[in-house]
């Protein structure tokens, strides 16, 4: 479920800030709490709790004393800009680079890329 | 945050060799310890000093502030089950419930039935005719069952097969959630277990290599691989802590983690810079590649 | 104190073997008695005459019949059971108190049954056919309380040698009982070489009390003997 690649704790924050920008947790409402996660990931729940307090401290998971924890209002908008600030490093980079490597140039790129478009279904 | 279990210089020998060596570990209460290493490295003696079944030949051990041997009020709050546990002459399930309770003050008969049903362990058989699993089973369901707050497993899956190795876990993670304590867990199966760790202590030749919080972990190292010549290079004033060749390739496990410039030096040279899991982690401490003095230095 | 209470706890943990015990022991001593009564009557011996009385009365096949069970019996209650007693979170030094009062618990037990048994064989005219397997010279030939320290005595040496054993193999291995075996020889030994000179003069002057001193003697000895194995232990 979760590689080695970066702490067990942010693979899960991940996880859950792209379900929330995917819609699965519409704002203002519960997201299971952190040892719910814990026992459907199989994982530590202190850890479950630091990945969840990741969120919290984003501004993109609140808790209702009492009730749990709910999606923030504007939690969507929020995630996306931290997405679209990494959009440039995940995505692009990689992208330049093996575009270099293949030699496909600028220009041809910006073709490739209305092809893709044009041709989505 | 207090640690149930402090140890501080600790070295047991038994006739010429040392199976624990200047070992310094604190163990803080409510958290799971990955304990790891390779057989022998010393994670069976430490666990036994821990529950006061042996005494350190010198530094102390404490649990919960007290030294654990011949201490009765620390041992009922501590249980240990080994991997080769011996139970009373003619001995079956049935006798091992009725015993357990009266030692284990916090003991659970729910947990325990849920256990024994989830696992399967036959009720009237003697132990002394159980498989390498049932006897497993039964270890694990003193392990949980008795809630001590000090729990020590001692590879609790030998022999235990997938359903059965997940039925533990999940009754652990419950269990411990709703009754927290603080666990040390060793065990080879590093992959499936290392999700349950707070902390992971690898052992090796009777000393601590690695003595880290989980989200630690993947920083403490990475491999190198490509070409020999290439790895090689890159790898010369680093620690290697094991590495693999064939003619012309070769992977190398690096202690630290890489910078940027290692990154693209390694780019360059046509040599892949990837992170290391827990599992190679563990294969690549316990690999005798380097001496351990020089990875003390090497440290420091 | 709760951990000596949990070691005896543990000692009677197979409910069903600690009272079966006795009964076990009343009837293999029923069945070797009947065989050598057997024996006797095949000899010519008549059951109610005088000469059947005294030699029936004289077979010490209780003895033989006990000592290795008993023997048994001490030494599993350490050999295994002290490893396990040890992960559970008992203390050594629990564990060998606790053993120790098991042991007495069981002796007097033991010789409560079989005072109990003695007395309806003395009611029943010797179990209605003449027949002797309680009323017997070695335990104290109808007297109550000599059979009841006779027996308690007894089951109590048995059982701390038993133990003793067992800890001298849990600390030193298959090695233990030899070495132990052989130094009780060797002491015993010396003893006796020691004692044999004036031994005409000792036979005389016997008294019955010496044997349950000597008894004592053993059951302390033992005991520290397995106090000392124990607390040493490695458990690997």
């Amino acid at each position: 479920m979760f590689s080695g690649e970066t702490p067990v704790f942010q693979q899960l924050a991940a996880q859950i800030a792209d379900d929330i920008v995917a819609g699965v947790y519409p704002e203002e409402t519960a997201v299971p709490s952190a040892t719910d996660f814990a026992a459907f990931h199989r994982m530590n729940p202190a850890t479950a709790s630091k990945g969840v307090n990741l969120l919290v401290e984003l501004g993109a998971l609140y808790k209702q004393r009492g009730v749990g924890m709910f999606v923030a209002t504007g939690a969507r908008e929020l995630l996306k800009k931290v997405r679209r600030d990494e959009f440039r490093a995940h995505f692009l980079r990689p992208l330049l680079d093996e575009a270099r490597v293949l030699g496909i140039t600028r220009d041809d790129l910006h073709q490739l890329i209305d092809e893709e478009e044009r041709d989505k279904p | 945050m207090t640690n149930a279990i402090e140890i501080q210089s600790v070295s047991r020998a038994y006739g010429g060799s040392k199976a624990l060596d200047g070992v310094s570990l604190s163990v803080p209460e409510g958290s799971i310890l990955g304990l790891l290493g390779r057989n022998g490295a010393g994670k069976t003696t430490f666990m036994s000093l821990v529950a006061g079944q042996d005494r350190p030949s010198s530094g102390y051990v404490e649990v919960f502030g007290e030294r654990p041997y011949e201490h009765e009020s620390v041992l009922s709050q501590v249980i240990f089950v080994r991997d080769n546990q011996r139970y009373p002459d003619r001995y079956d399930l049935k006798d091992v419930l009725r015993i357990a309770p009266v030692y284990a003050p916090n003991w659970s008969t729910e947990v325990a039935a849920e256990l024994i049903d989830g696992l399967r362990i036959p009720d009237r058989t003697p132990i002394k005719k159980f498989s390498r699993g049932q006897l497993s089973a039964v270890a694990i369901v003193l392990g949980l069952a008795s809630r001590a707050p000090v729990t020590l497993l001692d590879e609790p899956y030998l022999g235990l097969d997938v359903t059965a190795r997940r039925f533990f876990h999940d009754v652990l993670l419950r269990d411990y959630t709703a009754h927290p304590r603080t666990i040390v867990l060793s065990t080879h199966l590093v992959e499936e277990s290392e999700a349950l760790f707070d902390r992971v202590v690898i052992l090796d030749h009777g000393r601590v290599r690695l003595d880290v919080a989980s989200e630690e972990i993947p920083e403490q190292a990475f491999v190198l691989s490509g070409p020999s010549e290439a790895v090689d290079r890159l790898a010369s004033n680093r620690v290697v802590l094991a590495s693999h060749t064939v003619p012309g390739l070769t992977s190398a496990t690096i202690l630290g983690a890489p910078d940027t410039g290692l990154r693209s030096e390694a780019g360059r040279r046509g040599a892949q810079v990837s992170s290391v899991s827990l599992q190679e982690l563990v294969a690549a401490f316990g690999a005798d590649v380097v001496e351990p003095a020089l990875l003390e230095g090497a440290r420091a | 104190m709760s951990a000596i209470v949990s070691a005896v706890k543990l000692h009677l943990n197979r409910r069903r073997q600690v009272f079966l015990v006795p009964l076990w022991i009343a009837g293999v001593v029923g069945v070797i008695s009947v065989v050598i009564a057997l024996i006797f009557w095949r000899g010519g011996s008549q059951p109610g005459t005088a000469e059947w009385i005294q030699s029936s009365r004289s077979n010490p096949g209780i003895i033989y019949a006990l000592g290795g069970f008993l023997v048994y019996l001490g030494v599993s209650s350490v050999g295994t059971a002290y490893p396990f007693a040890l992960m559970l979170g008992s203390t050594r030094r629990a564990f060998a108190i606790g053993t120790l009062a098991w042991q007495a618990l069981i002796a007097a037990y033991v010789a409560v049954v079989f005072l109990v048994l003695e007395l309806i064989e003395v009611a029943t005219h010797h179990w209605f056919v003449g027949f002797y397997a309680f009323d017997i010279y070695v335990l104290g030939a109808g007297d109550p309380w000599r059979l009841l320290v006779i027996v308690f005595l007894g089951v109590f040496t048995f059982l701390a040698i038993g133990a003793v054993f067992a800890g001298s193999w849990v600390r030193f291995g298959v090695r233990g009982p030899q070495l132990l075996a052989l130094g009780l020889v060797v002491v015993i030994g010396l003893g006796i070489a020691i004692v044999v000179p004036g031994l005409g003069a000792i036979v005389a002057a016997f008294q019955l009390w010496w044997l349950a001193v000597a008894a004592g003697v053993v059951i302390v000895l033992a005991s520290l003997g397995t106090w000392l194995f124990l607390r040493s232990a490695v458990i690997r």
